[in-house]
């Protein structure tokens, strides 16, 4: 692109048209970050009377032997891979049959992005229920069925209660994932399939030439909301198990919530969040390195 | 007028010579400015619209949950009728506990909370007090009218010196049995753990009860005050509340952990008990088909309700002991507070005041089985017609009451131990590691390690 004649006039006013965007940016994101810094740096909680004072790098040195925080870190990475996961491959079928034409699609698009759209606090009530192990659902359907011979407690086992929180999750946000993958499988042109099948290839093979390669920028962003998401996830645990028996369900954001709110412990709580974003924001800036030069300008 | 505006449009952004550099930014910094009046004239105006003219009736705002919200609409009505100049607002909220404790940290963290009157739980009043956000009662009672109440109550709202919390309703954890059932096996209700574990066995066994002893075992608060007693009852303590010495690792806890772990294991209790709260418990004992339950005086009038199943045929008693030690009865409580920060303190007395009356007392225990905190309710022949066994209650708090640490860490402290008994509950730690690992936890969060 050839530079214009009038860069050097067009430059200031550009900058002054984005600035107020940019202001609310780093009013919304930039502030509290940089405050979280900086009462990271600071011990107060209720044996300082809630006062602030200078500790300098205390807390990170407390967190180094918390063993709970390394505790949640796994368990949230346990969440995480196998949520988004199981949603990217029951997000990706679901995709593809919606993008058929069948009688009722405008019906089954809809009831499909419900989960979406229902509270989650609301619904993690439900799915504590239906996991009950005397009155929950899923007990009477496998007994009913003979799979099982007495009833599981699902949310009072360490394992099965993070089965049965990845369960919720998946039902939750799969319908994220598969609008997303539906509108990239819209956007690829029919011609690609019809000239592939005239050469003779079959359905299983044009997904894997065709279909896989185009959607991969919009499985690429589906993977990086989703991934940061899952990560955060906090009102799905915290009304469903609580952070579960002896702390096995307990995410990164439950034990901050808690370090911050029931032990009023302000800086501890602002250092685990500031540990906690700077793992998030290497992790992405990860993928999108692994993604490459290409894959960024497909985005 | 479309070329008007482009006329306009253009020359101010125009950069012609001399003067126009800084056009954009007046134009800016105007609009800026624009939206910033804006911005202030609308605050300002609904501060106005919300500001009470000052012969309005005062408002007084209190945050309870559910339950207890809709049991409080009598004695508020008969509040607001004696006090033509008074409101009281109360703002329902969940009926877990800890999340009502939440919901008070966060609005007093925000430094403007709507709450005039704190409800208090006795566990929360050293972290409260101890963050600078109740108001210091002390001065405002005598020796004499603080003596009226129970001395345990009174107790649980102190912190240090001051008194942050008046007394309204006491709480204690006690043994519910099935008078029928064991009567019918020619059994005594159970003194000890032992003849607890024997008696809901036999029952299992010969009258096809499908559970014997219903305790609540979440990872929640109702699990520390639960395990408090059982604790008290193998004649253990938690934190020594002179010394801070933690007692978790002593062998009497490691016993307590291993019973409530064996109940399970000989299926004496469901294997969710892992994940039940006071109303799963309340709803399985219910139903009839099981001999014993540990809940709060609040149950009695829920099993004896014109369409429950067991009406009339349940009976109390302390929790069970170890052979030589005394039983256990969590004390809970609730109170009322005031909040430092609130704009009207003295309405908010005299609300307090109000709600401490015997008369207002005896009209909230007669609608609902709770123990008031007044001790000369008890002999009251009104509340005696109506709830034979408020002696008994009163009696074994007097007896046998047990206090949760009363420090300010409380919160933190208590998550430990109900981290590690569940992992202890659940199989993944033995009782003596769980129990090692909560006593060492504990220690370095007091400080005493």
């Amino acid at each position: 692109m050839p530079p214009s004649p009038s860069r050097s006039r067009t430059w200031p006013t550009v900058f002054l048209f984005l600035a107020p965007a940019i202001a609310l940016l780093l009013l919304i994101y930039g502030y509290p970050i940089a405050r979280s810094l900086g009462l990271s740096l600071m011990t107060q909680n209720l044996g300082t009377q809630l006062e602030p004072q200078f500790s300098g790098l205390g807390n990170y040195g407390r967190m180094v032997g918390d063993g709970r925080f390394w505790h949640t870190l796994g368990n949230t990475a346990v969440f995480t891979i196998a949520a988004v996961t199981i949603e990217l491959v029951l997000g990706l079928a679901i995709a593809l049959l919606l993008h058929r034409k069948f009688w009722g699609r405008g019906l089954v698009r809809t009831i499909a992005i419900l989960p979406w759209a229902l509270p989650t606090a609301v619904m993690a009530v439900g799915w504590a229920w239906i996991f009950n192990d005397q009155y929950g659902v899923v007990n009477d359907l496998l007994q009913r069925l003979h799979l099982i011979s007495g009833p599981i407690n699902w949310l009072g086992d360490p394992a099965l209660a993070m089965v049965s929180l990845i369960v919720a999750d998946v039902w939750k946000t799969t319908p994220f994932v598969s609008v997303l993958l539906l509108a990239g499988l819209q956007s690829i042109p029919d011609d690609l399939y019809e000239a592939h099948a005239i050469d003779g290839a079959t359905p299983w093979q044009s997904f894997w030439a065709i279909t896989l390669p185009l959607l991969m920028p919009q499985l690429a962003i589906a993977v990086l909301f989703r991934f940061a998401q899952s990560f955060g996830v906090f009102d799905l645990v915290q009304v469903m198990t609580g952070g579960g028996p002896a702390g096995s369900t307990e995410t990164v954001s439950l034990y901050i919530y808690a370090t911050v709110m029931r032990y009023l412990d302000f800086g501890y709580g602002a250092a685990l969040t500031v540990v906690t974003f700077l793992l998030l924001v290497a992790t992405v800036a990860i993928a999108i390195a692994l993604l490459g030069r290409r894959g960024l300008r497909q985005l | 007028m479309h070329d008007l505006i482009n006329r306009w449009i253009s020359r101010l952004f125009n950069r012609g010579p001399g003067r126009s550099r800084s056009r954009p930014l007046f134009a800016l910094a105007g609009a800026l400015v624009g939206m910033a009046a804006a911005i202030a004239v609308t605050g300002l105006w609904h501060l106005g619209a919300t500001a009470q003219p000052s012969d309005a009736p005062v408002e007084l705002t209190m945050l309870l949950h559910v339950p207890e919200a809709q049991q409080w609409r009598t004695i508020a009505d008969r509040f607001e009728a004696e006090n033509p100049d008074l409101r009281l607002k109360i703002i329902e909220g969940p009926s877990a506990t800890n999340a009502i404790e939440d919901l008070h940290t966060a609005a007093f963290i925000l430094g403007d909370s709507p709450y005039d009157l704190i409800y208090l739980d006795v566990a929360w009043v050293p972290k409260f007090a101890a963050a600078g956000w109740l108001m210091d009662l002390r001065d405002r009672l005598t020796p004499a009218q603080l003596a009226e109440y129970l001395p345990g109550d009174v107790a649980g709202g102190r912190y240090r010196d001051g008194l942050y919390r008046l007394p309204f309703r006491t709480d204690m954890g006690m043994l519910y049995y099935r008078k029928d059932l064991l009567a019918a096996a020619g059994l005594e209700p159970p003194e000890t753990f032992m003849e607890l574990i024997a008696a809901s066995e036999q029952l299992q066994r010969s009258q096809g009860v499908d559970w014997g002893y219903l305790w609540q075992g979440k990872q929640y608060e109702g699990l520390s005050a639960m395990f408090a007693e059982v604790l008290a009852g193998f004649g253990g303590f938690w934190v020594d509340p002179e010394t801070q010495a933690v007692g978790l690792d002593e062998p009497a806890a490691i016993a307590a952990v291993e019973f409530l772990q064996r109940t399970i294991a000989s299926g004496i209790s469901p294997p969710g008990t892992t994940t039940y709260t006071e109303p799963e418990t309340l709803r399985l004992f219910r139903t009839g088909n099981s001999v014993f339950l540990r809940n709060w005086p609040y149950v009695w009038n829920e099993v004896n309700r014109p369409d429950s199943p067991i009406r009339g045929q349940v009976a109390i008693a302390p929790m069970v002991h170890a052979p030589g030690e005394r039983s256990g009865a969590c004390q809970g409580g609730w109170g009322l507070g005031i909040n430092r920060a609130t704009r009207h303190p003295e309405a908010a007395w005299r609300a307090l005041e109000f709600f401490g009356r015997a008369d207002v007392q005896k009209q909230f225990v007669l609608e609902n089985s709770y123990v008031s905190s007044l001790r000369s309710l008890a002999d009251d022949p009104d509340i005696q017609a109506a709830y034979p066994q408020y002696r008994t209650w009163v009696e074994i708090l007097d007896n046998y009451a047990v206090l949760r640490p009363p420090v300010p860490q409380y919160a933190q402290a208590s998550d430990i131990l109900q981290r590690y008994l569940t992992a202890a509950f659940s199989g993944s730690m033995t009782p003596t590691d769980a129990m090692a690992a909560a006593a060492r936890e504990t220690r370095s969060l007091l400080g005493t390690a």
